[in-house]
C-alpha cells in the first residue's frame, strides 16, 4: 500500500509539506526501484503550474515538475540540455522522470544536472510562507547533501536568457542507453571578433557533487582563437591542479585523465569553430 | 535451404504475446506462502547459533536440522548443502528459509533472525586455493620433443572473468506438499528431471512421488540447468515443514549476487613454432568453481577438450583444475567451459601470429583442422569441417584485408579502428559417452484417435524455440500440418526422461529420436486409433567411445562452427568502444527453422560482445559481490546492438534430424577473440583478458600507446 497526497496546486502542496514529513515524488523513477516503500509521498504530477516552461525578461525558467522530453522537445530549451537528455536512460523513463527529481535526488551523476551547473542556473525553492531563489552550485552541498528544508519544494529552474551559443557534451556510460554516467562533461564558449568572450565547463560523476571551475576557465577569457594555443598548456596545468576525482566504479585516475583528455579536446574544438 | 528451414510463427507465440502465458510468478498466492531465504553475510564462517525471534501462527523457519533426506543437492556430487549446516562457504549461502503468508512479515522475520557465526579466512583468489575439486590432463604427440627442437617458444597468461545469465525471468519455484507424502514442484526450470533427482536425495522419497512440472520459463542460458534443484530442495524441505505449498521467487538483486555464474579462469599458454606453425602446445587451465562443485567437473572437461581451438596440434598436453574458491558456485552457462579456453587459444594464436610477421587469420587458416584430422583426444573429426569457406565468406562480407590493412596504417588520432576475426566450434551433446551411458534419452510421440500427435520428452521451452522446432521436426517426418501436433510444458508424471535440455543436444539429439519415433508412427499408422511409439538413443557405431581415465577418444560425435569479424572504433580519450561491424557465419547443419537459428546467432553473438568488454562483476575484500544489479553489471541494450550481418553455411549432419546439428551455444563461443584482436588493432597493444574495459583501453592509451 503506497501512502500520499496528490495535490492540484503548488499552494496545497506547500500546506500538506508544511504539516508532514513527506517525499516529493516527481515522476518516480528513483523511488519506484526503491525497496522500503514506507513513507509518504506528495505526488506532484497533478500541479499544472510546476509543468511550465517559459521565459521571462531575466530568465528561461523550466517548471520542476516537466518531465525530460518535454523539457527536450520544447523550442526554447538550449540545445546543450536537449543533447544531454538524449543520453539519460531511455524513452520510456524520460517520459516520466522530471527535472526537479533529477535535482533533488541529489547525485552528481544526474545528467540534467551537470548541464544546469554549466549555465550556472538558479534554483526557486518555496516553503508554504514564501520564496528563495538559490544558486545551483550552492544549492549541492554534499552528496545527497541540498540546501533544501524539510517545507520547501524545488519548483523552477531558472536559466539565464543569455548563454554562450557553442557548446561541447560528452557522457560516458557503461552502454549507450540505461546507463548511469561514469563521467561527464560539458563546456561551453562564446567567440565575439574573434576572442573567446565566454567559457564554462562542468564536470559530472566524479565528485559528491557537480565540479565547476570558474576561475580555470576564466584563463580562456579574452584569448583571441588564434592565440589558444599559447594558453592551452596553462589552460590544462590550472584544470589539472583544481581537478581531483573521487574513486569510485571507476578509478580516479582514469577520471582526471578522462577529464584533461576532454578538456584538451575542448581547446582543440575552439580553434576549429 | 532445405524445406524444413523455412520459417513459421513459433507454437508458443500466442499465449506469450497475448500475456496468457503462465509464468511462476503468475499464479494467484491463495493459500500459498512466501518463501525467502536466509543467507550468510560472511565469506567463511563457523555456524554458531541460529536465533529466530518467536514466530506469529502461520510462520514456519526451516533450517539444516528439517531436512528429511541428506543435507545435499545432488547435482554431479552431492556436496552443496540443501541449508548451510555447520559452516557457511560464500556470501550469499543459505542457511535457512522463512515461509508465511504475508510478504512483508517473512521479510520482517528475516531480518531479525540473528545467526552468530565464528569467521574464518575466506580464499578468494583461485590461484591461492589448495583444494582442487577436480583435474584432468590428456597428451597426444610428443610434446616434449616438439618444444625441445621448436625454432621458437611462446608463453601467456590469458585471464577471463564471471559472466551473469541475465535472463528476464529470474529464478523462482513453487513446491506443493501432496497426500501421501508426495510433492508437486513447478516452476522455472530446465531441467525437470534434474531437480527431481535432487529431491529424491533431499527428501529422501521415491521418484515416483515427486512431480516436476516446468511453468513458462522466461530465459536459461544454462542459470536453470543446476540452480533449480537448489532452490527445489529448499523450498521442498520448508513446504513440507509448514504442510503448505511454497513460493520463492528471487528478486534481481539476489538472483544476481546468489545465483551460478561463467566460472572465471586463469590460463598458461606455451607453443612450440617451427618453420612457421604450432607444432605443440603445452596448455595449464584453471577453473574457478566457487564453493560448492555443482557441475564444474563437465564444465573442467569440455573446457581442457576444446583448449586448443579450431587448430590442428600435432603434439599437445592439456592439464585442467577446478578450485574451490569462497564465492558464488559456478555453473553451467552458454558454452559450458568452451568460451573461456577459445578465448585464451585465439589471442594467443594472434599474438604468436603477430610476432612471426604474418596476418592473424592467414596464420590461424594454415593450421584449421579438417575433415580426418585428429581431435585433441585423439577422436577423428569425422565430418566436413566448413571453416574454410565460412572464413571466405567473412572476409569477403566484412572486407576484411582492405580493412586490416588501412587500420594498420591509419593515422594517430582521437578515434583509432580496428578489426579482427575468430573461429570456433561446439562439440554437440554431452561430453564423451554422456549421451549412451548417463542421459539414456528416451523420447516419446502418443498419437491420439483424432490423429493428432503429442511430443512426449523433458525437452524445455525457455525462449530458444525448442517446441517450434520439435512439432516441425515431426510434422515434417509425419508430412502433415504443424497444428496437428501437440507440445506442452514437460511435466515427469507424464514424459518419459530425454535428457536435460543443454549442451545443445536438443535437436541433434532428442530431435532425431522424435524424428525416428514419427518414421515408426507413419509407417504403423492406424487411423482412428491411439498409438504411442518410443525410441531410445543409440551411440553411432562409428564413434570412438571415450575413455575418461585418460581423456581419449571421440568427445564429441560432430561439431557445429563458427567465424566471426568484429570492427570496433576507439575514443582513445576516453576509452570507450564502438562496435561499427559485426559479421559471422555459423555451421549448424540444416537449419530446423531459420528465424529461431538466426535469433539465437545473433543472441549469442552480442552475448559475447557483452562478455568480451562490458560485463564486468567482481567480488569486493569481503567476498561480497557488489555489481547485483542491471544498472551496476551493465549488458548489451538495444541501443548497443551493433548492425550484425549472420551468414548460415549447412554441412549436413548424417545422425541428426533432417542433417540438424548443435545451435544453442556456438554463436557466444568464438566471439571475443575477434572483439578483443579488433581492439588490438585500433591502439596497437595485446590484451590476454576480458573483459577489457573502457579503463584498461586508456590506461594503456596514455601509458605509451600513443605517437
Amino acid at each position: 500500500m503506497v501512502n500520499g497526497y496528490a495535490p492540484q496546486t503548488l499552494r496545497e502542496a506547500l500546506e500538506i509539506k508544511r504539516k508532514e514529513q513527506v517525499s516529493p515524488y516527481g515522476g518516480g523513477t528513483d523511488l519506484m526501484v526503491d525497496h522500503h516503500r514506507t513513507g509518504t509521498y506528495l505526488f506532484l504530477h497533478r500541479i499544472a503550474e510546476m509543468q511550465e516552461i517559459k521565459q521571462d525578461d531575466n530568465y528561461l525558467r523550466l517548471g520542476a515538475g516537466c518531465t525530460f522530453t518535454e523539457v527536450q522537445e520544447h523550442a526554447l530549451t538550449p540545445p546543450i540540455l536537449k543533447e544531454a537528455i538524449s543520453r539519460i536512460a531511455a524513452p520510456a523513463i524520460r517520459n516520466l522522470g522530471t527535472i526537479g527529481g533529477n535535482i533533488g535526488n541529489g547525485s552528481a551523476k544526474a545528467d540534467s544536472v551537470l548541464v544546469f551547473f554549466a549555465l550556472d542556473a538558479k534554483l526557486r525553492l518555496m516553503d508554504a510562507d514564501g520564496e528563495r531563489i538559490v544558486p545551483i552550485h550552492a544549492f549541492y552541498k554534499g552528496r545527497k547533501a541540498l540546501d533544501l528544508a524539510l517545507d520547501e519544494l524545488i519548483v523552477e529552474i531558472l536559466l539565464p536568457r543569455v548563454i554562450p551559443t557553442r557548446y561541447v557534451y560528452h557522457k560516458i556510460g557503461a552502454r549507450a542507453a540505461l546507463a548511469i554516467s561514469r563521467l561527464s562533461f560539458a563546456g561551453l564558449w562564446n567567440v565575439e571578433g574573434g576572442k573567446i568572450t565566454a567559457c564554462s565547463t562542468a564536470f559530472g560523476a566524479i565528485d559528491q557533487v557537480v565540479v565547476r571551475i570558474p576561475e580555470v576557465d576564466k584563463i580562456l577569457i579574452g584569448t583571441p582563437v588564434a592565440e589558444l594555443d599559447s594558453v592551452k598548456e596553462r589552460y590544462l596545468a590550472a584544470a589539472g591542479e583544481a581537478i581531483n576525482p573521487i574513486d569510485g566504479r571507476i578509478s580516479a585516475h582514469y577520471r582526471k585523465t578522462v577529464c584533461l583528455n576532454l578538456l584538451d579536446d575542448f581547446v582543440e574544438t575552439m580553434k576549429k569553430a | 535451404m532445405a524445406e524444413i528451414s523455412g520459417s513459421v510463427v513459433k507454437v508458443d507465440h500466442g499465449p506469450k504475446v497475448r500475456g496468457e502465458a503462465r509464468f511462476v510468478a503468475d499464479y494467484p498466492m491463495e493459500g500459498i506462502l512466501y518463501g525467502k531465504t536466509l543467507r550468510s553475510d560472511r565469506a567463511r564462517a563457523k555456524i554458531q547459533a541460529i536465533n529466530v525471534p518467536e514466530l506469529p501462527m502461520g510462520y514456519v523457519v526451516a533450517d539444516a536440522r528439517d531436512v528429511p533426506g541428506k543435507n545435499g543437492v545432488l547435482i554431479i556430487g552431492d556436496d552443496t548443502p540443501v541449508f548451510a549446516a555447520e559452516t557457511v562457504e560464500f556470501v550469499g549461502d543459505p542457511i535457512a528459509m522463512v515461509a508465511g503468508p504475508d510478504e512483508a512479515e517473512v521479510e520482517r522475520i528475516l531480518r531479525e533472525i540473528e545467526v552468530e557465526y565464528e569467521d574464518l579466512e575466506p580464499v578468494l583468489d583461485m590461484r591461492k586455493s589448495e583444494k582442487v575439486f577436480y583435474e584432468y590432463g590428456y597428451e597426444k604427440g610428443e610434446v616434449d620433443k616438439a618444444f625441445a627442437e621448436a625454432d621458437k617458444v611462446y608463453e601467456e597468461i590469458l585471464q577471463t572473468g564471471h559472466q551473469e545469465h541475465g535472463y528476464l525471468e529470474t529464478q523462482g519455484i513453487t513446491v506443493v506438499p501432496l497426500a501421501g507424502g508426495k510433492v508437486k514442484v513447478h516452476g522455472s526450470i530446465q531441467c525437470p528431471y534434474y531437480v527431481r533427482k535432487a529431491l529424491v536425495l533431499a527428501l529422501g522419497i521415491e521418484p515416483g512421488d515427486i512431480q516436476v512440472i516446468q511453468d513458462v520459463t522466461g530465459g536459461g542460458f544454462g542459470g536453470k540447468e543446476d540452480y533449480p534443484s537448489m532452490i527445489g530442495a529448499r523450498v521442498a524441505v520448508t513446504a513440507l515443514k509448514a504442510g503448505k505449498p511454497v513460493r520463492v521467487v528471487y528478486d534481481r538483486r539476489e538472483d544476481m549476487a546468489t545465483t551460478s555464474k561463467r566460472h572465471p579462469t586463469y590460463s598458461v599458454y606455451k607453443a612450440a613454432v617451427k618453420d612457421g606453425k604450432v607444432t605443440a602446445m603445452d596448455i595449464d587451465l584453471l577453473y574457478n568453481a566457487g564453493a560448492y562443485t555443482t557441475i564444474s567437473m563437465v564444465v573442467l572437461q569440455r573446457g581442457t577438450i576444446c583448449s586448443n581451438g579450431v587448430y590442428n596440434i600435432p603434439h599437445m598436453r592439456a592439464h585442467g583444475r577446478s578450485v574451490k574458491t569462497n564465492s558464488v558456485p559456478n555453473g553451467a552457462f552458454r558454452g559450458f567451459g568452451a568460451p573461456q579456453v577459445f578465448f585464451a587459444v585465439e589471442m594467443f594464436m594472434a599474438h604468436i601470429a603477430k610476432d612471426l610477421g604474418v596476418d592473424p587469420v592467414a596464420f590461424k587458416e594454415a593450421h584449421f583442422v579438417k575433415k580426418g584430422d585428429k581431435t585433441s583426444t585423439n577422436g577423428i573429426f569425422h565430418h566436413g569441417v566448413p571453416l574454410p569457406q565460412m572464413n571466405e565468406k567473412l572476409l569477403t562480407a566484412s572486407d576484411y584485408w582492405a580493412k586490416r590493412e588501412a587500420y594498420a596504417s591509419q593515422p594517430k588520432g582521437r578515434y583509432q579502428r580496428g578489426i579482427g576475426m575468430s573461429y570456433s566450434f561446439h562439440g554437440g551433446g554431452f561430453t564423451g559417452t554422456g549421451e549412451r551411458d548417463i542421459i539414456k534419452a528416451v523420447a516419446a510421440l502418443q498419437k491420439y484417435p483424432d490423429g493428432k500427435v503429442e511430443i512426449l520428452t523433458s525437452g524445455t521451452e525457455m525462449g530458444q524455440g525448442l517446441f517450434t522446432t520439435f512439432a516441425k521436426i515431426v510434422a515434417k517426418e509425419l508430412d502433415c500440418p504443424i497444428d496437428q501436433i501437440i507440445v506442452k510444458l514437460p511435466d515427469t508424471d507424464r514424459v518419459p526422461d530425454s535428457g536435460p535440455t543443454v549442451a545443445s543436444r536438443s535437436i541433434m539429439v532428442v530431435g532425431e529420436l522424435l524424428r525416428r519415433a514419427a518414421a515408426k508412427i507413419k509407417a504403423e499408422w492406424k487411423d482412428g486409433e491411439a498409438q504411442r511409439v518410443e525410441e531410445r538413443f543409440q551411440q553411432p557405431e562409428w564413434q570412438i567411445p571415450f575413455n575418461y581415465d585418460t581423456f581419449q577418444g571421440d568427445a564429441y560425435p560432430t561439431f557445429s562452427w563458427g567465424a566471426h569479424c568484429v570492427e570496433i572504433e576507439v575514443d582513445t580519450y576516453t576509452g570507450e568502444q564502438k562496435v561499427i561491424g559485426a559479421w559471422a557465419c555459423y555451421d549448424v547443419g540444416t537449419p530446423i527453422d531459420t528465424t529461431v537459428v538466426i535469433g539465437q546467432m545473433e543472441g549469442g553473438f552480442l552475448q559475447g560482445i557483452g562478455y568480451a568488454h562490458m560485463e564486468q562483476m567482481n567480488y569486493d575484500k569481503k567476498g561480497r559481490i557488489r555489481s547485483n544489479s542491471y544498472s551496476d553489471y551493465t549488458m548489451p541494450t538495444a541501443a548497443d546492438v551493433p548492425k550484425m550481418e549472420m551468414h548460415l553455411c549447412v554441412e549436413e549432419y548424417p545422425e541428426g534430424p533432417f542433417g540438424a546439428k548443435g545451435a544453442g551455444e556456438l554463436p557466444l563461443v568464438g566471439v571475443p577473440g575477434a572483439y578483443v584482436n579488433a581492439l588490438e588493432q585500433a591502439i596497437d597493444k595485446d590484451f590476454c583478458h576480458i573483459p577489457v574495459t573502457m579503463e584498461d583501453t586508456l590506461t594503456h592509451w596514455r601509458e605509451g600507446g600513443q605517437a
